[in-house]
């Protein structure tokens, strides 16, 4: 088995690190996204762009509440997202098992 | 529309950082060891503060108490070392939760408030239950309100926290809820004067040997990557 059989959105280090930080949420919980930056240390641009194409593929959702200076953006991960980080642990361990 | 799509500083970062297995295993390990850190506001500090302020406060009553023929009650001395002490333990863990919680939103934060309102109201009835019974009569008045206070409370204490864990199938929660019922159930038998003594003997021991077992498991989960 290859790295290729990783999940390609996954298998980047910041997506990474977004996807295992929001796993560790209860289901039905989201995270703000200046807590999600301070927790993974991107910056406000690296991180966006990253949780738009986690968003495209469905992996997240994310829900502005408020407006203006008081507005705030949280994220959260779907049960796809979930699913998929369980597959790319799962695919994971089996590659380094036959290494 | 995309409420990330206002958002300033957006960038073109491509997927920079080309990640080998074991790079991901540690990365994956080490972001998820962290995040449970962060969100979870339980600490083996907290722990240990709350076995310090149980051996010294109850310590304090059980002392002002220990020599008194007839029982009179806790002396206004050390229900202040107790209540400061209760209040420095209630003001830790809600100091650790709100900074667990920052940011955090959904389906737990409204569970913990219902949790807390169902929490009240079983306190709130147990005191009433008390004042009560010493209202009529029952018991040896101001030894029964004391034995039954610190019993009823550490009971209510524990069996909501059994709850709560059983719910979130945390196992090691689960014993610890139901090791302080028993501590506050055996403490009981003592009476009005040991059962100070053997809830904050009681009480510090399960929470230094709970403090013991946060710092294997992290220790162990760092070893493990």
């Amino acid at each position: 088995m290859t790295a290729d059989a990783l999940d390609p959105l996954i298998h980047v280090p910041a997506r990474l690190q977004i996807v295992a930080t929001l796993a560790a949420l209860p289901d039905g919980d989201a995270l703000s996204f200046t807590r999600l930056q301070d927790m993974i240390g991107l910056t406000p641009g690296n991180l966006i762009t990253h949780l738009r194409k986690l968003e495209d593929a469905d992996y997240l959702t994310s829900e502005k509440t408020g407006n203006g200076p008081a507005s705030r953006t949280s994220v959260a991960l779907t049960r796809r997202g979930r699913a998929a980080l369980d597959d790319y642990t799962a695919t994971l361990r089996t590659m380094l098992n036959g290494l | 529309m995309n409420p990330m799509s206002d958002m300033s500083e957006a960038g073109t970062y491509e997927d920079e950082g080309a990640l080998d297995p074991h790079g991901a295993a540690r990365l994956l390990a080490r972001t998820q060891r962290q995040a449970q850190r962060e969100l979870d506001f339980r600490s083996p500090w907290l722990s240990l503060i709350a076995a310090g302020a149980a051996l010294i406060g109850f310590g304090a009553v059980w002392l002002s108490v220990r020599h008194q023929h007839p029982f009179k009650g806790p002396t206004t001395a050390a229900l202040v070392v107790l209540y400061l002490l209760v209040a420095i333990r209630i003001g830790t863990v809600l100091y650790a939760h709100h900074r667990a919680s920052a940011g955090v939103s959904g389906r737990s934060a409204r569970l913990e408030r219902a949790e807390g309102v169902g929490l009240a109201a079983a306190l709130v009835a147990v005191y009433v239950l008390m004042i009560a019974l010493v209202g009529d009569g029952v018991g040896s008045q101001r030894a029964f309100y004391w034995l039954y206070g610190v019993t009823a409370t550490l009971i209510v204490l524990g069996t909501f926290w059994a709850a709560r864990s059983a719910v979130k199938e945390d196992w090691p929660e689960l014993g610890m809820s139901m090791a302080i019922m028993l501590v506050a159930a055996g403490s009981a038998l003592a009476g009005p004067r040991g059962v100070w003594l053997g809830d904050g003997v009681g009480l510090c021991v399960l929470l230094v040997a709970s403090a013991g077992a946060q710092m294997w498991l992290l220790r162990t989960s760092r070893s493990g990557t």
